[in-house]
């Protein structure tokens, strides 16, 4: 809430560093949890009483967690279907938005065209899946990147929060670039596009977050480690190495969530803007 | 065709060429496999088997006849119900707390946010192993006091707190950054004038910040409830819908019918089962959203 | 080879875990226990031995100069999945007219999910493995290919087969399912807890006397484990002393305690079902068989349901367990105390299922990829295929000529708990149709136990209900069988 008072030391701002330091512990733990558990050796994980601190820290399941499975491959994987899905998901979402709210189309043609994306909002992506697979077999396309990227190459949603956030922009503009003269494609590009780059930063992001971590899709879809995608791989860890082996699923965890996590502390300030632009704008 | 026609065409066409590419894969891999699921509905089939047996609505009437069909209705509503209320109360507190003029916040705010990004593969793994009844940090800590750490594996109300605990630590960093961006957008001048008014604390909470946010926690809720729906991963990692089904949610259960069981008949009927509901949901959501000029 | 290093130094450091998941590996499709089994260490050395001495069993006609490439769906990992790639590795560089590609596909359940949506989208792999519980779906639906013919042109004895094992994958006279990772359930228990509690150092003969013994042994106290580098320097840990050790371990995989209850059924005169799917769990003796469970955790409290049992008998949680033979290997090796095998306790009679899995061609694949598969097959369940496999991963041997064979001779003698559950062997049956013909009929029995050990549902009523749901889910199976069999 904001508050006019200025931070000085009193008793409801002691609690409220304090609330501050028990969420940071609460949401902080299970991920420094994770990174300890990683540096302990095998007989120190299942030792009773157990250990929070690793008392003689290895690196040693590191390298057996990249060895076990081709962590490499599959980040590189995850980077290119990531980046591809991303990168058509902005673009689909940006030109669907534009037309259905800046071209002077029917009602009809672009309330119908709306609805089918309202409708696709409602499909779980788990019912998909068979049909999918068939469909993509039937085209040769199992375990291939466009096999991996094609079901998730247009975005419902990203469309759906562009169009809000186009709503909200003033028409004028739109008007007098038309009246210049400019075409659709160069209002699109020209005027549309930088006005609405804070709700298509937070499309391309939470594209970004959901291909990245996409589960169930890339699990079907591949059937070889030169396709396999992180979380599939971290998941083949899990099996290869057995339930119990918790010191090297934790180090093959730290792969997967590594990157993220470095990505994010690079520009914290950038994604929670981006996030928060475009959901709240609309 | 007259002048005014012509251009509309051509409008028409625009439209048509902007969003082909779009509506054509949403038709392709969403509408056709819905279409497909809600079919096989009315078959009987085992997915590979050359021949569907036609059952009209037999699949339906043994679907709601069935006992476990209830209890997975029912885990969805406990399971949807408990995360998004908890995610949108710590949220909220989150946001409060962190829109407070601390120091530090910001950098907090990015703690509070990361979770959100990950895989949730990855956190279920170390949920599993936090919560693992003999060698996790939780049965470790609660040892100091002597308490006995609950089966997060085989007690079937302690795993479904398992996966709401995980859930909730993963979704409610986003639903605090969406608030503090919502608590940032009202204006000032509120407070102020409730503030000479004499409005106290809790007035001014209940009164300017709650209904100014009203949009925001919308979003929250639709959003929470939207990802609480359709979760997979962590159940399927952390508890595979055990013990006895107490964690088997509707889209579990699908992926249990169709994959595990491979009876197509009822995951199909499952697959018009959740897009009723989310039909519903939608709906919903899309008229309070119309309502509050939001979302 | 510097990676195989690093992996195989990992893997002799990894004291403890080792074998835990092992014992999933086998009989259940392990849906929360993952079909892993981290033995590696000794897997490969072991397994680079066929390249050497195992001649190919089969010289057939090359169909044409070209190599013909087979694909094949795998689904073990950890030590298992390098003895099965090696297997593949072996099989290639030993001749030069078939090249096998090996594709693992997850675990069991995964395998079969894959094969479903690939037999839908028609590109099948030449030769899957498939597990007791899944391979009679594929049958049904017509597509696993007939083999008999095949192994008569590449001259392989299938009389030298194991008789119960290629019987259970024989219908009609043909057979669809090759015997290759079979295994057995045994009892495992802790010599050291047995001589500590003042027991004899076998395993019970019956169940009633295990629980006449588990109140001894449920007063040791749960060791710590020892750390063999850091005793010296760290105080060794205390558990609290009212932790005691548990008498019995039941898993908590749905499928996996159906495949174990599966004996436990029979040894109480019962069964889970007739072959011609009338389902007789709900009758008496199904019931006195689930009471007997239900009352060993609830009432009785010398069992308890574990997360993971083979890590709870590793790290002296339990004294005892029941796991699949798969897990043998494992648990010798990194054990700290010594292990024992006996065969399954007795109620009213013995009583031990047979599972794992085998390997099938798909149907309708050209003649020259049937034959090509077939080799492989043949390579793979050869005798001294079985005995390389059988001695890396403690899964049977499914030739009579490989029990038989001085190598084999040699190994149990040096071995005696691989003996055991060769002798064992001979005493098994096929597991009743409700379990591995009925599609989730395993995951139906488990979680029906489920009710009856941790929701302490009444053992009649919950029996009645799975019996409706075997009815009803088994009804397809049965026409489709009728519509395939006559």
């Amino acid at each position: 809430m904001p508050s006019n008072t200025r931070p000085r030391i009193s008793l409801p701002l002691m609690l409220a560093y304090s609330a501050m330091a028990i969420v940071v512990i609460l949401i902080g733990l299970p991920l420094i949890w994770m990174l300890f558990a990683s540096f302990k050796q095998t007989d120190e994980i299942y030792r009773m009483p157990g250990t929070f601190f690793p008392e003689q820290p290895t690196l040693m399941n590191y390298p057996a967690a990249w060895n076990a499975v081709p962590f490499g491959r599959y980040f590189a994987n995850s980077v290119i279907t990531t980046v591809a899905a991303t990168a058509s998901k902005m673009i689909l979402a940006l030109f669907c938005a534009y037309a259905l709210v800046f071209t002077k189309a029917p009602k009809w043609l672009k309330d119908g065209a709306f609805l089918l994306i309202v409708a696709a909002l409602m499909v779980p992506s788990q019912v998909v899946i068979v049909p999918n697979y068939v469909t993509m077999s039937m085209l040769q396309w199992a375990d291939s990147y466009q096999g991996i990227i094609l079901p998730n190459a247009a975005t419902a949603f990203g469309t759906f929060l562009l169009r809000q956030y186009c709503l909200g922009l003033p028409y004028e503009v739109v008007e007098a670039a038309e009246i210049d003269g400019a075409s659709h494609w160069q209002r699109l590009w020209l005027v549309i596009m930088p006005m609405a780059q804070p709700a298509l930063v937070t499309v391309g992001l939470f594209a970004v977050v959901s291909e990245w971590n996409d589960f169930l899709w890339p699990l079907i879809i591949t059937n070889t480690n030169e396709m396999r995608t992180l979380p599939i791989g971290l998941y083949r860890l899990y099996q290869t190495e057995g339930l119990q082996n918790w010191g090297i699923i934790m180090a093959g965890t730290v792969f997967v969530v590594a990157p993220i996590v470095l990505l994010f502390v690079r520009s914290q300030k950038f994604i929670i803007e981006g996030i928060a632009a475009g959901a709240v704008r609309g | 065709m007259n002048r005014r026609q012509i251009p509309l065409l051509r409008e028409s066409l625009t439209l048509v060429g902007f969003v082909i590419l779009n509506i054509t894969l949403i038709c392709v891999f969403t509408f056709y496999p819905l279409i497909q699921g809600i079919q096989l509905s009315l078959y009987q089939w085992d997915f590979i088997s050359p021949f569907k047996t036609f059952v009209g609505a037999r699949n339906y009437v043994r679907m709601f006849n069935d006992r476990t069909f209830w209890q997975i209705m029912r885990n969805t509503f406990v399971f949807t119900f408990s995360t998004v209320s908890l995610t949108v109360l710590c949220a909220f507190g989150l946001a409060l707390l962190l829109s407070l003029p601390l120091r530090g916040r910001e950098w907090t705010r990015g703690v509070v946010f990361l979770p959100t990004l990950l895989s949730g593969a990855a956190i279920a793994l170390v949920f599993n192993y936090i919560l693992d009844d003999r060698y996790g940090m939780l049965t470790q800590f609660l040892r100091i006091f002597d308490i006995k750490s609950p089966s997060f594996y085989t007690d079937p109300f302690w795993a479904m707190v398992g996966i709401v605990v995980t859930m909730v630590w993963k979704q409610a960093g986003y639903g605090a950054v969406i608030l503090i961006a919502g608590l940032q957008g009202i204006d000032h001048t509120l407070y102020e004038a409730a503030a000479i008014d004499g409005a106290g604390r809790r007035a001014r909470l209940w009164y300017i910040t709650i209904p100014s946010l009203a949009p925001m926690l919308l979003f929250v809720v639709v959003t929470g409830i939207l990802g609480a729906f359709q979760s997979f991963d962590i159940i399927k990692v952390m508890t595979n819908g055990g013990p006895i089904n107490a964690t088997n949610v509707l889209v579990y259960n699908l992926y249990e019918r169709g994959f595990v069981n491979f009876e197509a008949g009822p995951a199909g009927v499952l697959t018009v089962v959740i897009f009723v509901i989310m039909l519903v949901l939608t709906i919903l959501q899309l008229q309070v959203g119309a309502r509050n000029n939001a979302v | 080879m510097d990676a195989k290093l690093n992996r195989r130094q990992f893997l002799r450091a990894m004291a403890i875990v080792g074998g835990s998941t092992l014992i999933a590996a086998c009989g259940a499709q392990a849906t929360s226990q993952p079909t892993a089994e981290p033995t590696a260490a000794e897997a490969p050395a072991a397994t680079e031995a066929p390249a050497a001495t195992v001649a190919p069993t089969v010289v057939m006609e090359p169909a044409q100069t070209s190599v013909i490439d087979v694909t094949y769906w795998g689904s073990f990992s950890g030590g298992l999945g390098e003895a099965e790639k090696a297997m593949v590795d072996s099989f290639n560089a030993s001749q030069s007219n078939v090249k096998v590609n090996y594709q693992f596909q997850g675990n069991y359940e995964e395998t079969a999910q894959k094969l479903t949506a690939a037999i839908q989208a028609k590109q099948t792999p030449e030769i899957s493995l498939l597990s007791d519980v899944w391979w009679f779906k594929f049958y049904v639906a017509g597509a696993l290919q007939p083999v008999k013919d095949l192994m008569a042109a590449a001259k392989i004895d299938t009389t030298d087969y194991v008789d119960s094992l290629i019987n259970e994958g024989t219908r009609k006279g043909d057979i669809h399912w090759t015997p290759f990772a079979r295994s057995t359930p045994l009892f495992y228990y802790n010599k050291d807890m047995f001589a500590a509690a003042g027991l004899p150092d076998r395993g019970p003969a019956t169940w009633a006397e295990l629980a006449e013994w588990a109140p001894k042994l449920m007063q040791l106290p749960i060791m710590p484990q020892p750390t063999p580098d850091a005793a010296a320097t760290t105080p060794v840990p205390t558990v609290s002393p009212d932790a005691k050790v548990m008498a019995f371990a039941h898993p908590n995989s749905a499928s996996y305690v159906a495949w174990l209850f599966q004996g436990v059924i029979w040894q109480h005169s019962g069964r889970y079902s007739d072959p011609d799917f009338s389902i007789r769990i709900q009758e008496e003796n199904g019931v006195r068989a689930g009471k007997f469970y239900q009352d060993s955790v609830l009432k009785d409290k010398w069992a308890y349901n574990a997360k993971d049992i083979g890590a709870d008998f590793l790290n002296g949680l339990t004294a005892t367990t029941m796991a699949s033979t798969g897990g043998l290997k494992g648990f010798e090796k990194n054990a700290k105390f010594k292990v024992g095998t006996a065969f399954l306790p007795e109620v009213d009679q013995f009583g031990c299922p047979t599972g794992g899995a085998g390997l099938s061609i798909m149907a309708g694949l050209p003649a020259e990829k049937q034959q090509a598969a077939m080799q492989f097959i043949a390579y793979a369940t050869s005798p001294e295929g079985t005995t390389t496999w059988s001695q890396a991963t403690g899964y049977m041997p499914v030739r009579k000529s490989a029990v038989e064979s001085d190598v084999m001779k040699q190994y149990f003698a040096d071995s005696p708990n691989a003996k055991t559950a060769v002798d064992q062997l001979a005493k098994t049956q096929p597991q009743d149709a409700a379990r591995v013909f009925i599609p989730g009929g395993d995951q139906i029995i488990g979680k029906g136990l489920e009710r009856i050990m941790i929701g302490a549902e009444d053992v009649a009523t919950v029996w009645a209900d799975v019996k409706l749901t075997l009815e009803e889910t088994g009804a397809p199976i049965k026409d489709a069988m009728q519509a395939i069999e006559g």
